[in-house]
């Protein structure tokens, strides 16, 4: 059974890249830009522009008012949405076929003509502040994230948040905007991709009738600033007010294109994945932990740069963290001095077979995985060996990758210290 | 710009059903696309079966069932389950429970046999069970932290007051401990397939295959009486409730608004569903969300929603603004709701509308999951046999005039549940010009 299908692929003269594949299960189809883009193009004083300036594409057009995008879509019977991370900022619609062209007219319309002003940065502006505070600020661990990221690297852009710090929020200028959309969006910074019931050579030449005509722009000048090697492990406390105590950790780990990751891939699903997992087993089962996880991404989700393999905990009430921080790292290391069965190989294996098959569902998925492959390693093929690169790593594998990856020295702890209502009065605002 | 151009209806997957002798309904949907299976066992019954005191009851039950078999431990069976890349779960809802297994067409039998084990032959350990008390209420807890979480359970409670409905499914902190094996054990046994079980498989199948294997192995119906634990329909709150909850820390209050509506099987359900669309469960088609949202920047995002149950679902208008906005930003609410009742909504609207529902309506066909949700809600919610094949013509015919009666009707902004979670001191004095006032710490 083919499970992906056979994508064709194009390229205008423009530069704007194209991959569309063939599914007729249904009557729809899912239409996808992805434009190279994020918060790793970013630079300090700047961050959370590109996840500010997605919102900004909705803000209409000399043909189509503000918010009226969505109206348009939806009325034609779509969902869409848009989302920005570190790697890229990604548009889409899924619709019925009979309506592909809407969906190609209106995405190539705010490429070109999109009419942003003072007074719609700052409504918007607002709202992404209060989006920050709902999704950092307000959230249990949000923040012990974000410090995660912002000790662990001192020199590369994954050291912000893909919203970004809220001073800068305050500061972007709509001339920093204007300028960020001409140098980003632009037909030979993006791939479209098609999924779904169309025919390739019909849906390639509405792509060419709307978007033919755009002129390239010249790439922007980008120092991305590679991050330094860690030499020993950094530690931080944070303090707020919770029920419960936690820490969230992260080692340095390579990004998409490097073999490792489908390694590191697997050995996360080995203490984490599923009721007989390691993790779950130890800790969650017996109560001592609310959750313990140990992440890395997955298709097409990893970073494009080095990234971080998070490994956190979150403490059940009576439980000592720091005790039981010893036992998750002594459960590391027992996979580095012994190699794993090779039943639980097999069963992570096909745990993350099967994972990617429940995935492959949607048009949507099959969409993602093509287009953000193409658009952070230029090489959408790979997909195509994700499921025989998974079924040839071996027990040793997996001690290696933990042995090469999960040691302290490479390591970066924050760990959340619940404190009274009166006791955070006294430390100040959160921010 | 004009793109309304009228879309052809969609004729959704074709439903097998049928009755296997020993009075089990079978469900059967061939999506052959990729080599995955999906199976519910689906019992009549959910949290609204718990006794008094015992919120959580009809859940732990069923999370109980996949934590050891009389052949296999808890450990095995996850190692079992794992080792197919399998996904096993045991969940009550309202008006159902579920015991679902979804892995890959190639194992069929053992997913099958792994689902009739842990319902026929649970084990029920003792340690199993004491175990999985102590992570509900580590997780409840932990929850306190989540503002969201927490103003969904007050708002919940406080509707379905004095209703089977007024508990949370998954238990509470106090109930949890008055919670023991012999309950559990005792409410399997009361409650064992009971008429109105049936189960639903989705995905990649064969059809003989399973049905044989399924009439061989499987239990019979039990044939006796059953009543539904919430079969008469229960009274409707009708006056203003202000429920705020005081977390001093928070910079945003989470808000919640809202009232009763519909049965899933109400003549009016889908023209209220139709007019939610407009008001506020459209998204930025919605007039919550152009108000609140776009014009007066109070929120990030603003949703109204009903859920469709057997028994009336909630109406709910969700949202969360900074601590400043609070009160403004409910006023709105409250403004928006109350000129689309007198006023109406448009014919550009309501043709909006009818295009997203009917459009959209392929792409509820997805997953297998997706379907087997559309197959099991038809059947527990007592819609009409040719439900999912009627619906888009159904929505098409939707006249204005149904969806405004609907707002008339169903809309009750002077008699809504509010629940706040935030600084409640703050704007609690801009409230008490609307009535009586409960606080909670």
């Amino acid at each position: 059974m083919n499970i992906l299908p056979n994508f064709t692929t194009g390229k205008l003269a423009n530069g704007l890249q194209i991959l569309i594949g063939e599914d007729h299960t249904l009557p729809v189809v899912s239409y996808q830009v992805h434009f190279a883009a994020g918060s790793r193009y970013e630079r300090p004083g700047l961050t959370g522009i590109s996840h500010l300036f997605e919102h900004m594409m909705f803000k209409g057009t000399k043909e189509v008012g503000p918010e009226e995008f969505s109206r348009i879509i939806q009325a034609n019977g779509g969902t869409l949405n848009a989302f920005t991370t570190t790697d890229n900022t990604s548009y889409y619609e899924n619709l019925p076929s009979a309506k592909l062209e809407l969906a190609v007219r209106l995405e190539a319309d705010r490429l070109q003509n999109l009419q942003i002003t003072q007074q719609t940065l700052e409504t918007e502006r607002e709202v992404v502040r209060s989006e920050r505070k709902l999704r950092a600020v307000n959230t249990p661990f949000g923040l012990l994230i974000e410090q995660l990221f912002a000790l662990a690297y001192e020199k590369h852009p994954y050291r912000w948040p893909v919203i970004g710090w809220d001073y800068d929020l305050k500061n972007l200028t709509l001339e920093d905007c204007l300028e960020y959309y001409r140098l980003f969006y632009a037909p030979n910074n993006a791939v479209v991709v098609m999924v779904g019931d169309v025919s390739a050579e019909q849906a390639y030449r509405l792509v060419e009738k709307y978007y033919g005509s755009m002129p390239p722009q010249p790439r922007p000048r980008l120092v991305i600033p590679p991050e330094n090697t860690q030499r020993g492990e950094k530690r931080a406390i944070f303090k707020k007010v919770a029920q419960v105590s936690a820490f969230f950790a992260g080692f340095h780990v390579p990004g998409i294109n490097h073999p490792d990751l489908l390694a590191l891939e697997m050995l996360c699903a080995v203490l984490a994945a599923g009721r007989s997992s390691r993790f779950f087993e130890k800790f969650e089962k017996p109560g001592q932990a609310v959750e313990v996880r140990a992440e890395v991404g997955s298709p097409p989700f990893f970073t494009m740069d080095p990234g971080l393999l998070q490994i956190y905990a979150i403490a059940a009430p009576g439980t000592c963290l720091a005790t039981l921080e010893t036992e998750i790292w002594r459960e590391v290391e027992n996979l580095k001095e012994q190699l794993i069965g090779d039943a639980e190989l097999m069963k992570a294996k096909k745990q993350l077979r099967a994972a990617l098959l429940r995935n492959m569902q949607t048009n949507f998925f099959k969409g993602l995985l093509a287009g953000l492959y193409q658009i952070k390693t230029g090489n959408f093929q790979q997909i195509y060996a994700l499921l025989s690169a998974y079924a040839e790593i071996t027990p040793a594998d997996i001690q290696r990758v933990a042995r090469k990856y999960l040691r302290a020295e490479n390591r970066t702890v924050v760990t959340l210290v619940p404190v009274s209502q009166r006791e955070h009065e006294t430390l100040g605002e959160l921010a | 710009m004009n793109f309304n151009q009228s879309l052809s209806l969609f004729t959704p997957p074709q439903i097998f059903s049928g009755q296997l002798p020993q009075g089990l309904r079978v469900f059967l949907v061939n999506k052959p696309n990729l080599p995955l299976l999906s199976i519910h066992l689906v019992l009549p019954y959910g949290a609204e079966a718990d006794s008094p005191g015992k919120a959580g009851l009809a859940d732990l039950t069923a999370e109980m069932l996949t934590l050891g078999t009389k052949k296999r431990s808890a450990l095995q069976l996850a190692a079992d389950i794992d080792s197919l890349g399998a996904i096993l779960a045991a969940h009550a809802g309202w008006d159902y429970t579920s015991l679902h297994i979804v892995g890959l067409q190639e194992d069929w039998e053992t997913l099958l046999t792994i689902l009739l084990e842990i319902y026929t032959e649970p084990a029920f350990p003792g340690e199993e069970f004491a175990q999985m008390k102590k992570r509900r209420l580590a997780a409840l807890e932990q929850q306190k932290d989540e503002s969201p979480i927490v103003a969904d359970e007050h708002f919940q409670t406080a509707i379905f007051q004095g209703t089977p409905y007024d508990h949370p499914v998954y238990g509470s902190l106090s109930s949890l401990p008055q919670i023991l094996g012999e309950d559990i054990q005792e409410f399997h046994a009361q409650n064992f397939l009971p008429p109105g079980s049936c189960l639903v498989f989705v995905g990649s199948l064969e059809e003989e295959k399973l049905l044989r294997w399924v009439e061989e192995k499987f239990p019979a119906v039990k044939d006796r009486r059953w009543a539904n634990y919430a079969e008469s329909p229960y009274a409707y709150l009708s006056t203003r409730k202000i429920i705020l909850i005081d977390r001093p820390d928070l910079t945003q209050s989470q808000i919640r608004l809202g009232h009763l509506s519909l049965p899933h099987n109400h003549p009016d359900y889908l023209p209220f569903a139709v007019m939610n669309y407009i008001l506020g469960g459209g998204g930025f088609s919605s007039r919550l969300m152009q108000r609140i949202r776009v014009e007066l920047g109070y929120t990030y995002g603003i949703r109204s929603g009903l859920e469709p149950r057997k028994n009336r679902g909630p109406f709910l208008i969700s949202t969360f603004t900074p601590t400043e906005t609070t009160y403004a930003c409910v006023r709105e609410i409250l403004e928006v709701e109350k000129k689309f009742r007198q006023e109406g909504a448009t014919e550009e609207e309501r043709s909006e509308a009818i295009n997203f529902f009917v459009g959209s309506y392929p792409m509820k066909f997805e997953t297998l999951g997706q379907i087997a949700q559309k197959v099991i809600q038809m059947e527990v919610h007592d819609l009409e046999k040719d439900y999912l094949i009627n619906y888009p013509k159904r929505i098409a015919n939707i006249s204005l005039a149904e969806i405004n009666r609907a707002a008339r009707e169903y809309l009750h902004p002077e008699e809504m549940v509010l629940v706040i979670v935030g600084q409640a001191k703050k704007f609690r004095p801009e409230f008490e010009q609307w009535g009586e006032i409960q606080i909670i710490d």
